[in-house]
């Protein structure tokens, strides 16, 4: 990675500077926020730098970012939420993860507040945003749900059939992630880290590894860094064969649906077999990584491939299959632009991002753009089956790579490494970035900014103006995790 | 109590997860594993359920949800906690919005199935069994 260049900024400055980073065709990275009234916010340029603006201040309000950048409003929430700091003028300061029984004075990252809180004896609702107006109903589903899903409340104001305006309640699944991981050592984090999310959880461990070794200096040798594009693009495969299995379910559609979950079934033995978990969970650390008998991934891709293409001619010829996807759940491409989408969504809706790109682990690697361009959950559909393949040829050239890399001696970080720094990869929903901020070999801030999070205003956008009866589809379409969003 | 009916439904309720319970919880109905020719099925209300799944360390958020939840589930029924998050000894279980599992949140569970997450032959043996061990279950006592 290239090193970061670090901008001080006036109060006053802050929202021009950021807003032409934006209009510049940098692509934001994260907005943190720090103990002692600091804010960072890191962008990453076509070419791959990065900066780090960084704004301090005294007293509680910063000036809000949100009205020229719409993309952080989210963040600007969340910080509120945890630290206590006001964005002033914000358009909408609800409650994000916050909830009615979090004690008044708890602000869980900020320092000050006493663990554990004393949850007040309310129920957890926060006020939603409704259409009011003759004919109009208010329809809420959730959190709990009538299938195996994560948990998270939607408030439909609709119209006839129609959604006029989903308000978004999410958050259900906060834990305190970012809190639990702050005092660790180095060797505590990695178990964690790989259960912020189980589907983008090689993103996540790979992200932790990458910042350590950025800080440490430490070189990533050829073998090391084909074995976690393996695990990378194993994990890609994984996910989308996930999420393929699911839009089908979504229009009730089960023979596509069951195939798919078969062959992400046997994607999973293969991935226990080879690298001893179904889901890759603790498959990399900071100077290592599982390794691969190249063989048996090339044979298990082999296998793979024979159930594959009739699957893909299946669907992709089925027409009722398609009617009932094209149209449907639309991002326009400057909605996703604005609202700074990332992964599938943004690449269905016609933007290229795509941040193996600008990775030093993918170079000399050609990711091949995919083609998406409607924005409906058709074209969701299609940029994953793309990518599915795509995956499967890179993993090739890893693994022929890896078929002749010398064995690497295993890397320690060293006790009392300190420094922050920001570690980025493209996990299967997309851009995902942590910051991480160490002290003499403990964590002293960890933030988590997941392709999820980024994309779920997408999810509320794309949903209004249809018929409520397909907010199931477009929602698979999208089939954004809770948890790494909710962390 | 006798359990007069050997089939077990099973409503899921995600307090907090991964994710990664969910995705094999989903795989138990795949026609790999298919569970429902045991007579085990996931069903959409708690008011067909005889037993309720529990996955995650219990968030604060989730606590009152999965009382109204367990609350619509007809008498006599069971609680499971699946997974090790939700069994009370997963990495979450001391974050400050989590209540460190379901038994410390909520009240014994009848089965517990450990595992991060557990597999799916696992979650399958050990369901059957419960659902065959059911002559001498009792209530929850919640
Ligand atoms: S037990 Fe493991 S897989 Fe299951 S929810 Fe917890 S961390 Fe995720």
């Amino acid at each position: 990675m290239k090193s970061i260049t670090v901008e001080k900024i006036e109060g006053p400055q802050w929202t021009h500077y950021n807003s032409q980073q934006k209009q510049a065709g940098h692509q934001l990275l994260a907005l943190t926020a720090f103990q002692g009234h600091r804010l960072v916010c890191h962008w990453l340029s076509p070419d791959g730098f990065v900066t780090a603006a960084v704004l301090h201040w005294s007293g509680l309000d910063f000036p809000s970012l949100s009205p020229h950048l719409p993309e952080v409003a989210f963040d600007e929430r969340e910080i509120h939420d945890l630290f206590g700091y006001v964005p002033k003028g914000h358009p909408d300061l609800r409650p994000l993860m916050r909830t009615p029984r979090w004690p008044a004075d708890f602000y869980p990252l900020n320092g000050t507040s006493q663990f554990p809180p004393n949850w007040l004896d309310t129920q957890p609702d926060n006020p939603a945003k409704i259409v009011e107006g003759d004919g109009v109903t208010v329809m809420k589903v959730g959190p709990t749900h009538a299938g195996i899903i994560e948990s998270g409340h939607f408030v439909f104001s609709i119209i006839g059939e129609n959604v006029l305006h989903l308000d978004l309640h999410l958050f259900q699944n906060h834990r305190g992630v970012e809190k639990s991981l702050e005092g660790l050592a180095l060797e505590e984090v990695p178990r964690l880290v790989s259960r912020i999310c189980g589907a983008d959880t090689v993103s996540h461990q790979t992200n932790w590894a990458m910042a350590v070794e950025q800080l440490a200096g430490y070189q990533v040798p050829e073998t090391l860094r084909w074995e976690r594009v393996v695990l990378l693009e194993s994990e890609r495969v994984l996910c989308h064969l996930n999420d393929l299995a699911q839009i089908p379910a979504g229009v009730g559609f089960q023979v596509a649906h069951q195939r798919a979950l078969a062959m992400k079934e046997l994607w999973q033995r293969g991935l226990l077999e080879l690298f001893g978990h179904r889901l890759l969970f603790d498959t990399v650390q900071p100077g290592g990584a599982a390794r691969v008998e190249v063989d048996s991934l090339l044979k298990l891709i082999q296998t793979m491939n024979k159930v594959w293409h009739p699957w893909r001619n299946f669907v992709e010829k089925h027409h009722g299959f398609n009617d009932r996807m094209t149209g449907v759940g639309l991002v326009r491409r400057d909605d996703a632009a604005r609202f700074g989408a990332v992964g599938v969504a943004a690449r269905a809706a016609g933007l290229n991002f795509d941040v193996r790109t600008l990775m030093p682990l993918y170079q000399n690697l050609t990711i091949p753009a995919t083609k998406g361009g409607a924005g409906d959950v058709a074209a969701r559909f299609k940029v994953r089956l793309q990518e599915v393949e795509s995956s499967w040829r890179i993993l090739q050239i890893a693994l022929n790579h890896l078929r002749e890399a010398p064995a690497i001696l295993r890397w320690h970080p060293p006790e009392d490494l300190s420094g922050e720094i920001v570690s980025y990869s493209e996990s299967p929903h997309g851009l995902n970035v942590h910051v991480v901020e160490l002290e003499q070999g403990h964590v002293r801030r960890y933030h988590v900014r997941p392709a999820t999070f980024r994309n779920w205003p997408l999810v509320a956008m794309a949903t209004a103006g249809n018929a409520v009866a397909d907010f199931p589809l477009i929602n698979k379409s999208f089939e954004l995790c809770y948890s790494c969003s909710d962390r | 109590m006798h359990w007069q009916n050997k089939s077990l439904q099973l409503r899921h309720l995600d307090a907090g997860s991964c994710n990664g319970c969910e995705q094999e919880l989903t795989a138990l109905t795949s026609q790999a594993y298919d569970i429902s020719q045991f007579g085990i099925d996931l069903v959409a209300s708690p008011r067909h359920a005889d037993a309720l799944v529990v996955t995650g360390p219990v968030t604060d958020t989730m606590i009152k949800p999965l009382q109204k939840v367990w609350e619509a589930i007809p008498r006599p029924k069971r609680l499971v906690a699946l997974g090790d998050c939700a069994a009370g000894c997963g990495v979450f279980q001391k974050a400050y919005a989590c209540h460190g599992g379901v038994a410390s949140a909520f009240g014994s569970p009848d089965l517990v199935i450990r595992g991060c997450p557990p597999q799916p032959t696992e979650m399958l043996e050990q369901l059957k069994r419960f659902q065959n061990n059911s002559q001498t279950a009792t209530e929850s006592g919640l």
